[in-house]
C-alpha cells in the first residue's frame, strides 16, 4: 500500500519534533452491502475508504493526524502536523523498517468483493422469502448482505512494517409481524470473518426463518412485567450481559484514567467462582478475530477473569504506558480517521458445569430471557443496560408465556457477583460495538447462565 | 488531483458510458481536537477526511458509490462502479435529480480556518481548570476542545452546482464528582460549550455540568408501578432523536413505521407540536439546502396533535404524489440518501417545569436516558430504557433515583403528554440534525426499580 522505504520518511519526519514512538496506519477498504426490502433489490452501497493516520507519543501524551492524501507529499505534511502539535523541540532520528509477517488465521475462500451484485442478491432473496413465507403473520422483510475487505498497513518507530486483510460477511435479516393489531420485530444477524464460503454453513433460509420465528412470537406475546427477578439468559447473543457489565469496564480506555469500577483490583475477586471470561482475539474466522490489532501487535487470548478473580484488563500501547502494562493485543479502530484504543474481540463466558434443565428449574418465578438485543454501559458508574428481543416467563421451574418490551439494568460489579449459575454450551452472537474509536465487529458469547436478582424493565 | 479536474475526468467517463443523469456529492473536512486529563494535554488530534460520492441513472434507477481516492483511475472507476450498481436494483418509484434554478434562504455561516493547537490547548486546560473549581469533581474528569470545518458542494447533469461551508467550535466538559465517603459513589456528567473559543464561558459550563452530576450522588431506587413521568428537556430531545425516523416517508412507504395513512388525522394530544426548522436560531448549523439540494425550509409536523406531513425527499413525495419536504439527508458523503429532519424540536407550551412536576403531583422526573440504540424500537414503538432522574413527591422534585427503567410505546406517549413546558434548551449536540424539546409530562408510564 505504502513502500517501506516512504513509511521510513514519514516516520523519521513524525519523530523530528521528539516522539518517544511514531506510527502510521493506512488502509484501503472496500465497504459493500446489497440492501433489500419487500423481496426487492432496495440499494446497494459501495464506499471505497483510503487514507492513513500518523500517530506519535511522548510519554503519556499522544498526537494523531489523518490524511486521505497518501502520496508521499501528503504522508510527510500529515506527519509534519503530528510533529508540531506534538512539541517543539527537534530530534534526529534513523528508522529501519522490516517487513514481518505474523500468518493468517482466517483462511477466505471466496473474496466477497469479486462476487457480482446478482449472487448476493439471490442469496438475500432466499432468506427474505423464507421469512416472508414463515407465517402469514409476516407483513415486511429487509434484509442485508454485507461484505468489508479492509487492507491495513502499520509501521512503527519500532522498526515494524506489516500488513493484513481482514474480510468479513454477515447476513442481517429484520422482520416485522402483526398479531391482533400488534405490531413486533424479530432480527437474526450472524456473521463471521470469512468470505461468501459463509452461506455453506449458515443457510440463507434459517437466517430468515430466525427473524421470522421471533417477530411472530413476539407480536403474539403480551408485555413482560416489571420488577426485581432472577433471570435465566441464553446462550449466544445472551453473552452481551459480560460485554456491557463488565467488558467495557475493563478496556484500557476507562482503567487507565481510574474511569472503571474495577481499577486496582487485578487478583482480586470481583465476580462469583463460576465466572470465568475470556477476550479472544485469535479464534479462527471468529467475526471479532484479528491476525494483528490495529497498533501491529499480534491477537492474543486474554484470560479476563478466572474462577471470580481478576486476572487481565484489554489494554493498547498509549494507555498501557499510564497503566505501566504492556498492550494485551487489544487496540482497535473503525478506520485511519478514529484514534485507536482498546476494545473487545470475541468476549465470552466460559462453559461451566450446571446443567441447563436444573437452571430453568432453579427459578420460581422469573424471565427466560432468550434472545437478546444490544446495550450500553457507563464504566465509571458501572451502570449498564441491554434489551431483551425474546423473554418468556418462568413459573415454578417452568418456561411459560412469551413476553416482549423487557431490558435488564443494573450495576456491573454487583451483577457479576450475582451470575451463579452457568451452563456447559458455550454459543457465540455478533455485534457492532461502538466508543470512541468507532464501530467494529465484536463477538458476545456464554452459555446459559442464571443472574440470582436483576431489574428487569417490563410494562 | 484536485476535486474539479475529477469531476472533468468522471463528466467524460459518464459522456462515454452514455449516462445523461448524475450527480457529484463532495465532502471535505478538517477537524483538529485537543483532550486533557488531571492538568495536561493527553490528546491531540489533526484530521482530513472527506470524499465523493456519484450517484447515477440508469434505466430509470439510482445506483450508488463512493471513494476518498481523487485520481483519474478513480473517477473512472466511480462511474462505472455506481452504473454496475443500479443495474442490480429492483425499485420501481422514479427516482429524481434536483433542478438547477432553486432560490435558497440565505443562512449565516462561518468560513474561519481552524484554530490552532495553541488556542485549542489554552481553551482545554482552561476548561479542565473551570472543571476542578466545582466541589466534589475528581480525577477522571475530561475536558476535550473540537474544532471542525467542513465543506459540501453537490454537482448534477442538470446544472445544479451547490456550495455550503461552516467552522464549528466547541468545548465538552465531563465531570466525575464524589461524594467522598469511604466507599465511595461516584457520578458523571457532561456539556458542550459552543461557540468562539476565546468567548466561551467555560465556568458557567463547567458548574452547570457538575451540580447536575452530585445533584444525582446518594441516588435510591425508584419505585415499581404506572405513574406520571416528566421528561427534562435532555431526556425528551434524546427520545425525539431516536423515534423521529417514525416522521420518514421512506420508513412509512417501506412498511417500517405505523405513521402509514395517519397524515392529516390525529396521532398526539392537542398540546402537542412538532416543528423542523432549518434555520432554528440556537442550532450553529443552519441549512439551506437538504442532501439532493432541494431548498429547506419550516415546517409544522404536528400541529395541535394532528399529523400535518410526514418528511420527504424527491423520490418518496412523488411516489406519495406531494412535494418534497426538502428533508434528503446523508448521514456521511459515502451514505445513500435518506430522510431525516434539521433541527426537530416540540414547540413550547406555558407553564414552567415546577408547574409541570405539580400537575404529575407524584411520579418520576426523569433527566437521563441510556441505551436507546437496543432499547427503543421504532417499529412498534416500544421501549423500554435505562434511566435516571428524581422522585416527584406532592408536586415537588425530590430525592434522586437511578438504575430504574422507564418503559411504554412512542406512540402512546404523544397520546398521553399533558402539557409541555417553557424551558427548551439549545441543542446538547448541535449537528445538521438535531433535536430539542422543553420538560414534558406523559401520564402512565410504567417505572421499574425496588
Amino acid at each position: 500500500m505504502i513502500a517501506k522505504e516512504i513509511c521510513e520518511r514519514v516516520l523519521q519526519k513524525a519523530a523530528s519534533t521528539g516522539a518517544d514512538y511514531a506510527e502510521i496506519f493506512a488502509e484501503n477498504t472496500l465497504n459493500h452491502a446489497v440492501d433489500l426490502v419487500g423481496g426487492k433489490v432496495d440499494a446497494v452501497h459501495d464506499a471505497q475508504i483510503a487514507g492513513a493516520a500518523v500517530r506519535v507519543f511522548q510519554g503519556l501524551r499522544s498526537v494523531m493526524a489523518t490524511t486521505v492524501d497518501t502520496s508521499e507529499a501528503g504522508l510527510l505534511r500529515c506527519a509534519q502536523r503530528a510533529a508540531e502539535a506534538l512539541a517543539e523541540g527537534r530530534a534526529e532520528v534513523s528508522i529501519t523498517l522490516r517487513e514481518r509477517l505474523f500468518g493468517d488465521i482466517h483462511p477466505i475462500r471466496v473474496v466477497p468483493s469479486g462476487v457480482d451484485n446478482a449472487v448476493k442478491a439471490d442469496l438475500l432473496k432466499e432468506a427474505c422469502a423464507a421469512a416472508r413465507d414463515y407465517d402469514a403473520a409476516v407483513v415486511q422483510v429487509t434484509g442485508t448482505l454485507m461484505d468489508v475487505d479492509h487492507h491495513i498497513l502499520v509501521a512503527t518507530s519500532e522498526g515494524l512494517w506489516t500488513q493484513d486483510r481482514q474480510i468479513r460477511t454477515r447476513m442481517m435479516v429484520r422482520a416485522v409481524a402483526e398479531v391482533r393489531g400488534e405490531t413486533q420485530t424479530g432480527a437474526y444477524n450472524p456473521g463471521a470473518r470469512r468470505g461468501m464460503e459463509l452461506f455453506e454453513t449458515v443457510k440463507p433460509a434459517d437466517v430468515g426463518r430466525e427473524a421470522a420465528r421471533q417477530a411472530v412470537i413476539m407480536a403474539g406475546a403480551g408485555y413482560c412485567p416489571a420488577g426485581v427477578m432472577p433471570v435465566a439468559i441464553g446462550s449466544g447473543f445472551g453473552g452481551v450481559i459480560f460485554h456491557e457489565a463488565c467488558g467495557h469496564s475493563l478496556e484500557a480506555a476507562s482503567v487507565a484514567y481510574g474511569n472503571s469500577q474495577f481499577c486496582g483490583k487485578l487478583g482480586e475477586k470481583i465476580a462469583h467462582e463460576k465466572v470465568t471470561a475470556i477476550d479472544d482475539g485469535t479464534l479462527p474466522n471468529e467475526w471479532g478475530s484479528i491476525n494483528i490489532d490495529d497498533e501491529g501487535t499480534p491477537a492474543q487470548r486474554n484470560v479476563l477473569i478466572e474462577n471470580g478473580v481478576l486476572k487481565s484488563y484489554m489494554i493498547d500501547k498509549f494507555n498501557g504506558r499510564r497503566m505501566g502494562m504492556p498492550s494485551t493485543g487489544s487496540s482497535r479502530r473503525q478506520s485511519f480517521a478514529y484514534a485507536p484504543t482498546s476494545r473487545m474481540t470475541n468476549t465470552f463466558i466460559a462453559p461451566g458445569s450446571d446443567k441447563e434443565e436444573d437452571i430453568i428449574a432453579s427459578i420460581e418465578y422469573g424471565l427466560y430471557a432468550k434472545t437478546m438485543g444490544g446495550g450500553s454501559v457507563n464504566p465509571v458508574t458501572g451502570e449498564f443496560n441491554f434489551a431483551v428481543n425474546e423473554g418468556y416467563l418462568i413459573r415454578n421451574g417452568k418456561i411459560c408465556e412469551p413476553v416482549r418490551g423487557a431490558s435488564l439494568v443494573g450495576k456491573g460489579d454487583q451483577v457479576i457477583q450475582k451470575i451463579d449459575m452457568v451452563g456447559g454450551a458455550l454459543a457465540c452472537g455478533q455485534g457492532m460495538c461502538g466508543a470512541s474509536s468507532g464501530s467494529i465487529p465484536t463477538n458476545v458469547g456464554q452459555p446459559l447462565i442464571r443472574v440470582s436478582s436483576i431489574t428487569v424493565g417490563g410494562r | 488531483m484536485d476535486f474539479q479536474t475529477f469531476r472533468q475526468v468522471a463528466d467524460e467517463e459518464a459522456a462515454a458510458l452514455h449516462i445523461e443523469e448524475y450527480e457529484l456529492y463532495y465532502q471535505v473536512e478538517e477537524s483538529a481536537s485537543v483532550s486533557v486529563f488531571r492538568h495536561e494535554i493527553n490528546d491531540c488530534s489533526s484530521s482530513n477526511d472527506g470524499g465523493v460520492c456519484l450517484r447515477c441513472l440508469v434505466n430509470g434507477r439510482m445506483g450508488y458509490a463512493s471513494t476518498q481516492l481523487l485520481s483519474e483511475e478513480s473517477a473512472r472507476a466511480l462511474v462505472r462502479r455506481a452504473a454496475g450498481n443500479a443495474a442490480v436494483l429492483e425499485t420501481s418509484d422514479p427516482e429524481f435529480l434536483a433542478e438547477a434554478g432553486q432560490s435558497y434562504q440565505a443562512v449565516e455561516t462561518s468560513r474561519a480556518a481552524l484554530p490552532d493547537t495553541k488556542l485549542l490547548s489554552k481553551t482545554a486546560l482552561a476548561g479542565q481548570d473551570a472543571l476542578y473549581a466545582q466541589p466534589g469533581v475528581v480525577d477522571g474528569s475530561n475536558t476535550e476542545v473540537h474544532a471542525h470545518r467542513f465543506s459540501i458542494a453537490i454537482h448534477n447533469s442538470r446544472g445544479l452546482d451547490l456550495q455550503y461551508e461552516n467552522t464549528l467550535t466547541f468545548a465538552v466538559l465531563s465531570p466525575v464528582v464524589s461524594d467522598g465517603a469511604p466507599e465511595e459513589e461516584k457520578a458523571t456528567g457532561f456539556k458542550f460549550a459552543f461557540g468562539q473559543l476565546d468567548q466561551l464561558d467555560l465556568s458557567a459550563a463547567a458548574r452547570e455540568t457538575a451540580d447536575e452530576a452530585r445533584e444525582t450522588l446518594g441516588a435510591g431506587t425508584a419505585p415499581t408501578g404506572v405513574m406520571p413521568v416528566v421528561f427534562s428537556p435532555k431526556a425528551m430531545s434524546y427520545l425525539l432523536t431516536f423515534y423521529s425516523e417514525v416522521f420518514s416517508a421512506e420508513r412509512v412507504q417501506k412498511g417500517l413505521s405505523l405513521l402509514k395513512d395517519k397524515e392529516g388525522t390525529a396521532i398526539a394530544s392537542p398540546v402537542v407540536t412538532l416543528v423542523d426548522d432549518p434555520f432554528y436560531e440556537k442550532n450553529p448549523l443552519p441549512m439551506p439546502f437538504d442532501a439532493e439540494g432541494t431548498p429547506a425550509r419550516r415546517k409544522n409536523v404536528i400541529e395541535n396533535g394532528v399529523l400535518t406531513t410526514l418528511l420527504y425527499n424527491l423520490r418518496t413525495a412523488a411516489a406519495a404524489g406531494k412535494t418534497t419536504t426538502g428533508n434528503a439527508a446523508k448521514s456521511n458523503y459515502d451514505s445513500v440518501i435518506d430522510i431525516q429532519p434539521f433541527t426537530m424540536y416540540f414547540a413550547s407550551g406555558e407553564l414552567t417545569q415546577e408547574e409541570l412536576l405539580r400537575k404529575a403531583q407524584n411520579g418520576v422526573l426523569i433527566t437521563s436516558l441510556d441505551g436507546l440504540h437496543a432499547g427503543a424500537n421504532t417499529i412498534s414503538g416500544d421501549f423500554s430504557l435505562q434511566s435516571a432522574g428524581f422522585l416527584i413527591e406532592n408536586g415537588r422534585k425530590g430525592a434522586p433515583v437511578r438504575s430504574f427503567t422507564v418503559a411504554g410505546n412512542f406512540f402512546d406517549l404523544l397520546k398521553n403528554i399533558t402539557a409541555i413546558a417553557n424551558d427548551p434548551q439549545p441543542p446538547f449536540f448541535p449537528s445538521s440534525t438535531s433535536f430539542v424539546s422543553p420538560s414534558v409530562l406523559v401520564e402512565g408510564l410504567t417505572i421499574a426499580g425496588k
